[in-house]
Protein backbone atom coordinates (compact mmCIF):
# COMPACT_ATOMS: atom_id res chain seq x y z
CA UNK A 1 0.00 0.00 0.00
CA UNK A 2 1.33 3.39 -0.86
CA UNK A 3 0.91 6.48 1.24
CA UNK A 4 -1.00 9.34 -0.30
CA UNK A 5 2.10 11.46 -0.62
CA UNK A 6 5.28 10.12 -2.12
CA UNK A 7 7.79 12.76 -1.17
CA UNK A 8 11.39 12.56 -2.29
CA UNK A 9 12.40 11.40 1.18
CA UNK A 10 10.01 8.45 1.19
CA UNK A 11 11.18 7.30 -2.21
CA UNK A 12 14.79 7.49 -1.13
CA UNK A 13 13.98 5.51 1.99
CA UNK A 14 12.24 2.82 -0.02
CA UNK A 15 15.09 2.68 -2.45
CA UNK A 16 17.52 2.30 0.42
CA UNK A 17 15.54 -0.63 1.74
CA UNK A 18 15.38 -2.23 -1.68
CA UNK A 19 19.10 -2.03 -2.15
CA UNK A 20 19.71 -3.14 1.43
CA UNK A 21 17.51 -6.18 0.89
CA UNK A 22 19.61 -7.14 -2.10
CA UNK A 23 22.79 -6.80 -0.04
CA UNK A 24 21.36 -8.80 2.84
CA UNK A 25 20.22 -11.55 0.51
CA UNK A 26 23.65 -11.74 -0.99
CA UNK A 27 25.61 -11.74 2.27
CA UNK A 28 23.34 -14.25 4.00
CA UNK A 29 22.89 -16.33 0.86
CA UNK A 30 19.11 -16.36 1.17
CA UNK A 31 16.95 -15.21 -1.72
CA UNK A 32 13.80 -15.20 0.37
CA UNK A 33 15.09 -12.93 3.11
CA UNK A 34 13.05 -9.82 3.87
CA UNK A 35 14.03 -7.01 6.17
CA UNK A 36 12.15 -4.31 8.01
CA UNK A 37 13.26 -1.55 10.41
CA UNK A 38 13.03 -3.86 13.40
CA UNK A 39 15.12 -6.67 11.93
CA UNK A 40 18.25 -7.48 13.86
CA UNK A 41 20.70 -10.33 14.42
CA UNK A 42 18.28 -12.21 16.67
CA UNK A 43 15.95 -12.81 13.75
CA UNK A 44 18.32 -13.83 11.02
CA UNK A 45 19.83 -17.22 11.64
CA UNK A 46 23.11 -16.63 9.85
CA UNK A 47 23.74 -13.14 11.15
CA UNK A 48 26.55 -13.37 13.66
CA UNK A 49 29.67 -11.38 14.45
CA UNK A 50 31.55 -12.59 11.40
CA UNK A 51 28.79 -12.02 8.90
CA UNK A 52 28.07 -8.67 10.59
CA UNK A 53 31.44 -7.36 9.44
CA UNK A 54 30.91 -8.81 5.97
CA UNK A 55 27.51 -7.13 5.90
CA UNK A 56 28.97 -3.75 6.84
CA UNK A 57 31.63 -4.02 4.16
CA UNK A 58 29.02 -5.00 1.58
CA UNK A 59 26.69 -2.14 2.57
CA UNK A 60 29.52 0.39 2.44
CA UNK A 61 30.53 -0.82 -0.99
CA UNK A 62 26.97 -0.85 -2.30
CA UNK A 63 26.22 2.71 -1.22
CA UNK A 64 29.72 4.09 -1.57
CA UNK A 65 29.83 5.38 2.02
CA UNK A 66 32.12 4.93 4.97
CA UNK A 67 31.02 4.70 8.61
CA UNK A 68 33.10 5.05 11.75
CA UNK A 69 33.26 2.15 14.19
CA UNK A 70 31.41 4.27 16.69
CA UNK A 71 28.50 4.81 14.33
CA UNK A 72 28.29 1.13 13.46
CA UNK A 73 28.42 -0.08 17.05
CA UNK A 74 25.43 2.07 17.94
CA UNK A 75 23.02 0.34 15.59
CA UNK A 76 20.58 -2.01 17.22
CA UNK A 77 18.57 -2.95 14.15
CA UNK A 78 18.25 -2.44 10.42
CA UNK A 79 16.12 0.66 10.96
CA UNK A 80 18.96 2.48 12.67
CA UNK A 81 21.39 1.39 9.96
CA UNK A 82 19.00 2.66 7.27
CA UNK A 83 18.60 6.00 9.03
CA UNK A 84 22.33 6.40 9.26
CA UNK A 85 22.58 5.58 5.55
CA UNK A 86 19.94 8.12 4.69
CA UNK A 87 21.77 10.80 6.63
CA UNK A 88 25.06 9.95 4.97
CA UNK A 89 23.54 10.03 1.50
CA UNK A 90 21.68 13.30 1.83
CA UNK B 1 2.79 -6.80 46.28
CA UNK B 2 6.19 -5.54 47.23
CA UNK B 3 7.64 -2.72 45.19
CA UNK B 4 10.70 -3.38 43.04
CA UNK B 5 12.62 -0.93 45.17
CA UNK B 6 11.96 -2.87 48.34
CA UNK B 7 12.81 -6.16 46.68
CA UNK B 8 16.00 -4.75 45.25
CA UNK B 9 17.12 -3.49 48.63
CA UNK B 10 16.57 -6.95 50.09
CA UNK B 11 18.35 -8.54 47.15
CA UNK B 12 21.27 -6.18 47.47
CA UNK B 13 21.66 -6.76 51.19
CA UNK B 14 21.46 -10.49 50.66
CA UNK B 15 24.03 -10.31 47.88
CA UNK B 16 26.46 -8.30 49.96
CA UNK B 17 25.91 -10.67 52.87
CA UNK B 18 26.77 -13.62 50.63
CA UNK B 19 29.81 -11.77 49.35
CA UNK B 20 30.90 -10.95 52.89
CA UNK B 21 30.67 -14.64 53.65
CA UNK B 22 32.77 -15.51 50.62
CA UNK B 23 35.37 -12.77 50.83
CA UNK B 24 34.73 -10.16 53.51
CA UNK B 25 38.05 -8.38 53.05
CA UNK B 26 37.31 -7.46 49.45
CA UNK B 27 33.68 -6.44 49.80
CA UNK B 28 34.78 -2.82 49.81
CA UNK B 29 36.29 -3.30 46.34
CA UNK B 30 33.03 -4.60 44.95
CA UNK B 31 31.15 -1.64 46.40
CA UNK B 32 33.76 0.89 45.29
CA UNK B 33 33.92 -0.51 41.75
CA UNK B 34 30.13 -0.43 41.57
CA UNK B 35 30.05 3.21 42.67
CA UNK B 36 32.71 4.23 40.18
CA UNK B 37 31.02 2.49 37.25
CA UNK B 38 27.67 3.96 38.19
CA UNK B 39 29.24 7.42 38.20
CA UNK B 40 30.99 6.83 34.88
CA UNK B 41 27.75 5.68 33.26
CA UNK B 42 25.86 8.67 34.58
CA UNK B 43 28.63 11.07 33.61
CA UNK B 44 29.00 9.65 30.10
CA UNK B 45 25.31 9.99 29.40
CA UNK B 46 25.21 13.59 30.61
CA UNK B 47 28.22 14.53 28.54
CA UNK B 48 26.72 12.93 25.46
CA UNK B 49 23.45 14.71 26.08
CA UNK B 50 25.36 18.00 25.97
CA UNK B 51 27.17 16.98 22.82
CA UNK B 52 30.54 16.60 24.51
CA UNK B 53 31.44 13.46 22.57
CA UNK B 54 35.17 13.56 23.13
CA UNK B 55 34.85 14.07 26.88
CA UNK B 56 32.34 11.24 27.09
CA UNK B 57 34.73 9.00 25.20
CA UNK B 58 37.58 9.87 27.51
CA UNK B 59 35.45 9.23 30.60
CA UNK B 60 34.35 5.83 29.37
CA UNK B 61 37.86 4.89 28.39
CA UNK B 62 39.07 5.89 31.84
CA UNK B 63 36.36 3.84 33.53
CA UNK B 64 36.98 0.78 31.40
CA UNK B 65 40.74 1.09 31.84
CA UNK B 66 40.29 1.25 35.59
CA UNK B 67 38.26 -1.94 35.58
CA UNK B 68 40.68 -3.69 33.26
CA UNK B 69 43.59 -2.37 35.32
CA UNK B 70 42.03 -3.83 38.44
CA UNK B 71 41.70 -7.21 36.81
CA UNK B 72 45.20 -7.11 35.39
CA UNK B 73 46.69 -6.06 38.71
CA UNK B 74 45.15 -8.91 40.62
CA UNK B 75 45.48 -11.58 37.96
CA UNK B 76 48.54 -10.83 35.94
CA UNK B 77 50.82 -8.50 37.84
CA UNK B 78 53.01 -11.27 39.17
CA UNK B 79 53.09 -12.91 35.76
CA UNK B 80 54.32 -9.83 33.95
CA UNK B 81 56.56 -8.60 36.73
CA UNK B 82 58.32 -11.92 37.06
CA UNK B 83 58.79 -12.03 33.34
CA UNK B 84 60.29 -8.56 33.29
CA UNK B 85 62.51 -9.29 36.29
CA UNK B 86 63.65 -12.58 34.79
CA UNK B 87 64.65 -10.97 31.52
CA UNK B 88 66.37 -8.11 33.30
CA UNK B 89 68.31 -10.56 35.43
CA UNK B 90 69.35 -12.52 32.41
CA UNK B 91 70.82 -9.29 31.07
CA UNK B 92 72.88 -9.01 34.18
CA UNK B 93 70.80 -6.36 35.92
CA UNK B 94 70.43 -6.97 39.60
CA UNK B 95 66.81 -6.47 40.38
CA UNK B 96 64.45 -8.28 42.63
CA UNK B 97 60.75 -8.45 42.92
CA UNK B 98 58.87 -9.71 45.91
CA UNK B 99 55.86 -11.33 44.40
CA UNK B 100 52.80 -9.60 45.69
CA UNK B 101 50.86 -12.83 45.53
CA UNK B 102 47.73 -10.80 45.52
CA UNK B 103 44.79 -13.02 46.19
CA UNK B 104 42.19 -12.64 43.51
CA UNK B 105 39.02 -11.21 45.02
CA UNK B 106 36.09 -13.53 44.68
CA UNK B 107 34.15 -13.02 41.48
CA UNK B 108 36.35 -10.18 40.21
CA UNK B 109 36.76 -11.71 36.76
CA UNK B 110 33.00 -11.86 36.45
CA UNK B 111 31.76 -8.64 38.00
CA UNK B 112 34.43 -6.48 36.43
CA UNK B 113 33.15 -7.72 33.08
CA UNK B 114 29.62 -6.73 34.03
CA UNK B 115 30.85 -3.24 34.89
CA UNK B 116 32.80 -2.83 31.65
CA UNK B 117 29.82 -4.04 29.69
CA UNK B 118 27.60 -1.44 31.37
CA UNK B 119 29.94 1.47 30.73
CA UNK B 120 30.43 0.53 27.09
CA UNK B 121 26.72 0.01 26.43
CA UNK B 122 25.94 3.45 27.86
CA UNK B 123 28.68 4.95 25.70
CA UNK B 124 27.31 3.20 22.63
CA UNK B 125 23.90 4.61 23.52
CA UNK B 126 22.35 1.18 23.46
CA UNK B 127 21.03 1.51 27.01
CA UNK B 128 20.19 4.41 29.26
CA UNK B 129 22.38 4.95 32.28
CA UNK B 130 20.79 3.42 35.33
CA UNK B 131 19.31 5.99 37.64
CA UNK B 132 18.64 3.69 40.57
CA UNK B 133 21.86 2.84 42.35
CA UNK B 134 20.28 0.04 44.36
CA UNK B 135 19.12 -1.71 41.20
CA UNK B 136 22.52 -1.26 39.59
CA UNK B 137 24.36 -2.54 42.63
CA UNK B 138 22.01 -5.52 42.82
CA UNK B 139 22.81 -6.30 39.16
CA UNK B 140 26.54 -6.24 39.85
CA UNK B 141 26.48 -8.17 43.12
CA UNK B 142 23.62 -10.57 42.23
CA UNK B 143 24.47 -13.42 44.51
CA UNK B 144 23.54 -16.48 42.41
CA UNK B 145 26.00 -15.43 39.71
CA UNK B 146 28.60 -13.44 41.63
CA UNK B 147 30.90 -16.38 42.20
CA UNK B 148 31.39 -17.84 38.74
CA UNK B 149 28.88 -16.30 36.35
CA UNK B 150 27.09 -16.51 33.94
CA UNK B 151 27.98 -12.94 33.06
CA UNK B 152 24.75 -11.04 32.58
CA UNK B 153 24.42 -8.04 30.32
CA UNK B 154 22.83 -4.86 31.60
CA UNK B 155 20.31 -4.63 28.76
CA UNK B 156 18.83 -8.00 29.71
CA UNK B 157 19.15 -7.86 33.45
CA UNK B 158 18.50 -4.29 34.58
CA UNK B 159 14.93 -4.24 33.17
CA UNK B 160 14.13 -7.25 35.33
CA UNK B 161 15.17 -5.31 38.40
CA UNK B 162 12.76 -2.55 37.50
CA UNK B 163 9.82 -4.88 37.84
CA UNK B 164 8.62 -6.53 40.97
CA UNK B 165 9.04 -10.28 41.16
CA UNK B 166 6.32 -12.44 42.58
CA UNK B 167 7.01 -15.87 43.96
CA UNK B 168 5.60 -18.07 41.20
CA UNK B 169 5.09 -21.78 41.24
CA UNK B 170 6.32 -22.13 37.63
CA UNK B 171 9.55 -20.39 38.54
CA UNK B 172 10.13 -22.59 41.57
CA UNK B 173 9.52 -25.73 39.54
CA UNK B 174 11.60 -24.53 36.62
CA UNK B 175 14.43 -23.47 38.91
CA UNK B 176 14.30 -26.73 40.82
CA UNK B 177 14.60 -28.70 37.58
CA UNK B 178 17.66 -26.74 36.56
CA UNK B 179 19.24 -27.17 39.97
CA UNK B 180 18.54 -30.90 39.87
CA UNK B 181 20.11 -31.38 36.46
CA UNK B 182 23.03 -29.10 37.33
CA UNK B 183 23.72 -30.97 40.54
CA UNK B 184 23.55 -34.27 38.67
CA UNK B 185 26.09 -33.09 36.12
CA UNK B 186 28.42 -31.78 38.77
CA UNK B 187 28.22 -34.59 41.29
CA UNK B 188 27.56 -37.62 39.10
CA UNK B 189 29.64 -36.76 36.07
CA UNK B 190 32.29 -34.16 36.87
CA UNK B 191 33.23 -35.36 40.32
CA UNK B 192 33.39 -38.97 39.15
CA UNK B 193 35.77 -38.09 36.34
CA UNK B 194 37.92 -35.72 38.31
CA UNK B 195 39.99 -38.16 40.43
CA UNK B 196 41.04 -40.02 37.31
CA UNK B 197 42.05 -36.98 35.32
CA UNK B 198 43.89 -35.60 38.33
CA UNK B 199 45.72 -38.90 38.70
CA UNK B 200 46.65 -38.90 35.04
CA UNK B 201 48.11 -35.43 35.27
CA UNK B 202 49.67 -35.47 38.70
CA UNK B 203 50.79 -39.03 39.11
CA UNK B 204 51.82 -39.44 35.48
CA UNK B 205 50.26 -42.82 34.87
CA UNK B 206 50.80 -43.79 31.24
CA UNK B 207 47.76 -45.88 30.99
CA UNK B 208 45.45 -43.20 32.28
CA UNK B 209 46.53 -40.63 29.77
CA UNK B 210 44.18 -41.69 27.01
CA UNK B 211 41.23 -41.90 29.34
CA UNK B 212 42.03 -38.50 30.84
CA UNK B 213 42.49 -37.03 27.37
CA UNK B 214 39.07 -38.19 26.24
CA UNK B 215 37.24 -37.49 29.45
CA UNK B 216 38.63 -34.11 30.47
CA UNK B 217 36.41 -32.04 28.16
CA UNK B 218 33.41 -33.93 29.52
CA UNK B 219 34.55 -33.24 33.04
CA UNK B 220 35.04 -29.53 32.39
CA UNK B 221 31.68 -29.33 30.71
CA UNK B 222 29.83 -31.20 33.42
CA UNK B 223 31.50 -29.19 36.17
CA UNK B 224 30.97 -25.78 34.71
CA UNK B 225 27.60 -26.32 33.06
CA UNK B 226 26.41 -28.02 36.23
CA UNK B 227 27.47 -25.05 38.28
CA UNK B 228 26.01 -22.57 35.81
CA UNK B 229 22.71 -24.40 35.77
CA UNK B 230 22.50 -24.36 39.52
CA UNK B 231 23.18 -20.63 39.56
CA UNK B 232 20.62 -20.04 36.80
CA UNK B 233 18.14 -22.26 38.64
CA UNK B 234 18.51 -20.34 41.89
CA UNK B 235 18.02 -17.08 40.02
CA UNK B 236 14.96 -18.58 38.37
CA UNK B 237 13.33 -19.40 41.69
CA UNK B 238 13.77 -15.73 42.56
CA UNK B 239 12.03 -14.81 39.32
CA UNK B 240 15.09 -13.80 37.30
CA UNK B 241 16.11 -14.93 33.84
CA UNK B 242 19.83 -15.24 33.66
CA UNK B 243 21.96 -15.64 30.52
CA UNK B 244 22.48 -19.15 29.25
CA UNK B 245 26.04 -20.45 29.44
CA UNK B 246 26.08 -23.72 27.52
CA UNK B 247 24.13 -25.16 24.63
CA UNK B 248 25.24 -28.75 24.03
CA UNK B 249 28.81 -27.78 23.07
CA UNK B 250 29.75 -31.25 21.93
CA UNK B 251 27.15 -31.07 19.22
CA UNK B 252 29.39 -28.53 17.52
CA UNK B 253 30.43 -29.52 14.02
CA UNK B 254 33.33 -27.13 13.90
CA UNK B 255 35.35 -25.01 16.28
CA UNK B 256 33.41 -21.84 15.51
CA UNK B 257 30.16 -23.52 16.43
CA UNK B 258 31.82 -24.90 19.57
CA UNK B 259 32.58 -21.40 20.78
CA UNK B 260 28.99 -20.40 20.14
CA UNK B 261 27.92 -23.15 22.53
CA UNK B 262 30.63 -23.08 25.25
CA UNK B 263 30.69 -20.56 28.10
CA UNK B 264 28.45 -18.40 25.99
CA UNK B 265 28.18 -15.51 28.41
CA UNK B 266 31.95 -15.05 28.27
CA UNK B 267 32.43 -15.59 24.56
CA UNK B 268 29.58 -13.28 23.56
CA UNK B 269 31.03 -10.67 25.91
CA UNK B 270 34.48 -10.89 24.34
CA UNK B 271 32.92 -10.98 20.86
CA UNK B 272 30.93 -7.81 21.50
CA UNK B 273 33.67 -5.80 23.18
CA UNK B 274 36.86 -7.09 21.60
CA UNK B 275 36.09 -8.83 18.31
CA UNK B 276 33.46 -6.41 16.98
CA UNK B 277 35.45 -3.18 17.40
CA UNK B 278 38.65 -4.79 16.12
CA UNK B 279 37.10 -6.52 13.15
CA UNK B 280 35.39 -3.26 12.16
CA UNK B 281 38.60 -1.31 12.55
CA UNK B 282 40.46 -3.81 10.38
CA UNK B 283 37.72 -4.48 7.87
CA UNK B 284 39.75 -3.09 5.02
CA UNK B 285 42.26 -5.87 5.47
CA UNK B 286 39.69 -8.48 4.39
CA UNK B 287 40.35 -12.01 5.57
CA UNK B 288 43.62 -11.04 7.23
CA UNK B 289 41.85 -8.41 9.32
CA UNK B 290 39.34 -11.04 10.41
CA UNK B 291 42.11 -13.50 11.20
CA UNK B 292 43.84 -10.95 13.37
CA UNK B 293 40.62 -10.03 15.18
CA UNK B 294 39.78 -13.70 15.76
CA UNK B 295 43.26 -14.30 17.15
CA UNK B 296 43.06 -11.40 19.60
CA UNK B 297 39.57 -12.53 20.56
CA UNK B 298 40.66 -16.05 21.44
CA UNK B 299 43.83 -14.95 23.18
CA UNK B 300 41.72 -12.70 25.42
CA UNK B 301 39.38 -15.60 26.16
CA UNK B 302 42.33 -17.81 26.99
CA UNK B 303 44.11 -15.28 29.15
CA UNK B 304 40.96 -14.31 30.99
CA UNK B 305 41.38 -17.63 32.78
CA UNK B 306 44.62 -16.62 34.41
CA UNK B 307 48.26 -15.77 34.23
CA UNK B 308 49.74 -19.00 33.02
CA UNK B 309 51.45 -19.13 29.64
CA UNK B 310 49.40 -22.23 28.88
CA UNK B 311 46.26 -20.07 28.82
CA UNK B 312 47.90 -17.92 26.18
CA UNK B 313 48.87 -21.00 24.19
CA UNK B 314 45.35 -22.31 24.57
CA UNK B 315 44.01 -19.14 22.98
CA UNK B 316 46.56 -19.30 20.16
CA UNK B 317 45.79 -22.95 19.53
CA UNK B 318 42.09 -22.24 19.09
CA UNK B 319 42.87 -19.24 16.94
CA UNK B 320 44.89 -21.54 14.71
CA UNK B 321 41.91 -23.87 14.42
CA UNK B 322 39.81 -20.96 13.23
CA UNK B 323 42.07 -20.08 10.34
CA UNK B 324 40.73 -22.62 7.85
CA UNK B 325 37.25 -21.37 8.69
CA UNK B 326 38.16 -17.71 8.33
CA UNK B 327 39.91 -18.16 5.01
CA UNK B 328 37.43 -20.70 3.77
CA UNK B 329 34.65 -18.32 4.71
CA UNK B 330 32.25 -20.84 6.18
CA UNK B 331 32.10 -20.18 9.88
CA UNK B 332 29.07 -17.99 10.03
CA UNK B 333 26.71 -20.72 9.00
CA UNK B 334 24.54 -22.39 11.67
CA UNK B 335 23.09 -25.12 9.58
CA UNK B 336 20.30 -27.23 10.99
CA UNK B 337 21.42 -30.61 12.25
CA UNK B 338 20.65 -33.48 9.92
CA UNK B 339 19.21 -36.41 11.79
CA UNK B 340 18.96 -40.08 10.95
CA UNK B 341 17.13 -42.92 12.62
CA UNK B 342 15.61 -42.36 16.05
CA UNK B 343 16.46 -38.69 15.85
CA UNK B 344 20.16 -39.30 16.30
CA UNK B 345 22.57 -37.20 14.25
CA UNK B 346 23.41 -38.32 10.71
CA UNK B 347 26.73 -40.08 10.19
CA UNK B 348 28.55 -37.15 8.62
CA UNK B 349 27.32 -34.88 11.38
CA UNK B 350 28.51 -37.32 14.02
CA UNK B 351 31.93 -37.50 12.39
CA UNK B 352 32.23 -33.73 12.51
CA UNK B 353 31.20 -33.72 16.16
CA UNK B 354 33.78 -36.37 16.97
CA UNK B 355 36.47 -34.46 15.10
CA UNK B 356 35.60 -31.24 16.89
CA UNK B 357 35.62 -33.06 20.21
CA UNK B 358 39.13 -34.37 19.60
CA UNK B 359 40.40 -30.94 18.61
CA UNK B 360 38.83 -29.47 21.73
CA UNK B 361 40.36 -32.26 23.84
CA UNK B 362 43.84 -31.31 22.62
CA UNK B 363 43.05 -27.73 23.52
CA UNK B 364 42.13 -28.83 27.01
CA UNK B 365 45.45 -30.63 27.40
CA UNK B 366 47.10 -27.26 26.81
CA UNK B 367 44.62 -25.61 29.17
CA UNK B 368 45.18 -28.10 31.96
CA UNK B 369 48.95 -28.50 31.66
CA UNK B 370 51.05 -26.90 34.41
CA UNK B 371 53.49 -25.55 31.83
CA UNK B 372 54.22 -25.64 28.13
CA UNK B 373 56.63 -28.55 28.29
CA UNK B 374 54.10 -30.75 30.05
CA UNK B 375 51.74 -30.35 27.10
CA UNK B 376 54.09 -32.15 24.76
CA UNK B 377 54.92 -34.76 27.38
CA UNK B 378 51.26 -35.53 27.94
CA UNK B 379 50.46 -35.75 24.24
CA UNK B 380 53.36 -38.16 23.75
CA UNK B 381 51.97 -40.41 26.44
CA UNK B 382 48.80 -40.81 24.45
CA UNK B 383 50.65 -42.90 21.95
CA UNK B 384 52.05 -45.50 24.34
CA UNK B 385 50.41 -48.81 23.52
CA UNK B 386 48.71 -49.51 26.81
CA UNK B 387 45.07 -49.88 27.61
CA UNK B 388 43.45 -47.40 29.96
CA UNK B 389 43.12 -49.06 33.30
CA UNK B 390 40.25 -48.81 35.74
CA UNK B 391 39.08 -45.20 35.96
CA UNK B 392 39.12 -44.92 39.72
CA UNK B 393 39.95 -47.20 42.63
CA UNK B 394 36.93 -49.17 43.72
CA UNK B 395 34.80 -48.08 40.76
CA UNK B 396 33.36 -49.84 37.79
CA UNK B 397 34.40 -48.43 34.44
CA UNK B 398 31.13 -49.41 32.83
CA UNK B 399 29.02 -47.67 35.44
CA UNK B 400 30.79 -44.40 34.76
CA UNK B 401 30.61 -44.75 31.05
CA UNK B 402 26.90 -45.49 31.22
CA UNK B 403 26.25 -42.46 33.42
CA UNK B 404 28.30 -40.15 31.22
CA UNK B 405 26.91 -41.49 27.98
CA UNK B 406 23.42 -41.36 29.41
CA UNK B 407 23.88 -37.76 30.46
CA UNK B 408 25.14 -36.78 27.00
CA UNK B 409 22.32 -38.58 25.25
CA UNK B 410 19.74 -37.00 27.53
CA UNK B 411 21.12 -33.56 26.82
CA UNK B 412 21.04 -34.28 23.11
CA UNK B 413 17.38 -35.23 23.16
CA UNK B 414 16.54 -32.29 25.41
CA UNK B 415 18.37 -29.86 23.14
CA UNK B 416 15.27 -28.14 21.86
CA UNK B 417 13.74 -27.70 25.29
CA UNK B 418 13.88 -24.25 26.81
CA UNK B 419 16.00 -25.60 29.64
CA UNK B 420 16.93 -28.99 31.07
CA UNK B 421 14.15 -31.32 32.14
CA UNK B 422 11.49 -29.10 30.58
CA UNK B 423 9.69 -31.73 28.57
CA UNK B 424 7.56 -30.64 25.67
CA UNK B 425 5.63 -32.42 22.96
CA UNK B 426 3.17 -35.26 23.18
CA UNK B 427 5.43 -38.13 24.00
CA UNK B 428 6.02 -40.27 27.00
CA UNK B 429 7.27 -37.36 29.06
CA UNK B 430 3.86 -35.82 29.27
CA UNK B 431 2.91 -38.52 31.72
CA UNK B 432 3.44 -37.45 35.28
CA UNK B 433 4.83 -40.79 36.35
CA UNK B 434 7.43 -40.75 33.58
CA UNK B 435 8.72 -37.34 34.55
CA UNK B 436 8.84 -38.20 38.21
CA UNK B 437 10.62 -41.45 37.42
CA UNK B 438 13.33 -39.36 35.78
CA UNK B 439 13.57 -37.06 38.77
CA UNK B 440 13.83 -39.97 41.19
CA UNK B 441 16.48 -41.65 39.09
CA UNK B 442 18.52 -38.45 39.08
CA UNK B 443 18.13 -38.03 42.82
CA UNK B 444 19.18 -41.65 43.32
CA UNK B 445 22.28 -41.08 41.24
CA UNK B 446 23.03 -37.95 43.22
CA UNK B 447 22.80 -39.92 46.42
CA UNK B 448 25.03 -42.73 45.13
CA UNK B 449 27.66 -40.46 43.65
CA UNK B 450 27.78 -37.96 46.49
CA UNK B 451 28.44 -40.86 48.78
CA UNK B 452 31.73 -41.74 47.14
CA UNK B 453 33.22 -38.66 48.75
CA UNK B 454 34.76 -37.51 45.52
CA UNK B 455 33.10 -34.10 45.69
CA UNK B 456 35.51 -31.41 44.64
CA UNK B 457 35.42 -27.69 44.36
CA UNK B 458 33.94 -26.07 41.30
CA UNK B 459 36.72 -25.59 38.82
CA UNK B 460 35.63 -22.17 37.59
CA UNK B 461 35.60 -20.41 40.94
CA UNK B 462 39.37 -20.16 40.68
CA UNK B 463 39.10 -17.88 37.61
Amino acid sequence: MFNGQCSMNNMTSQEIYNRLTAVFRDVFDDETLTINPATNADEVEEWDSLSHVQLIVAVEQEFGVRFTSREILKWRNVGEMAEALQQKLS
Amino acid sequence: MQTPRFQNVLLLLASYAVYAYLDARMLWLLVAATLVSFAVGWGTQRLQAHGAERAAGILTTAGVSAAVGLLVAFKYLDFFAEGIVASMQSMGLNVSWTALHLVLPVGLSFYSFKLISYMVEVRRERILAERDFVAFAAYVAFFPTILAGPIDRPQHFLPQLHQSRALRWENLVSGAKMILWGAFMKVCVADILSPVTDMAWDAGGERLALWAFLMYPMQMYADFSGYSLMAIGVAKTLGFDVACNFRQPFMARNVAEYWRRWHMSLTTWVTDYVFMPLSLRWRDAGRWGLAAAVTVNLVVIGMWHGDSVTYLLFGLYHAMLFMPLVFGGTFGRNKKLRTARWGLPAATESMKMARTYLLVAVGFVIFRAPNAVAVWAFLCRLFTPALPMQPAPGGSRWFYLVVIFGALLTEYFMRNASSPLHFKGNGLMQRRWARWAVYYVLLAFLYICADTGAATQFIYTQF
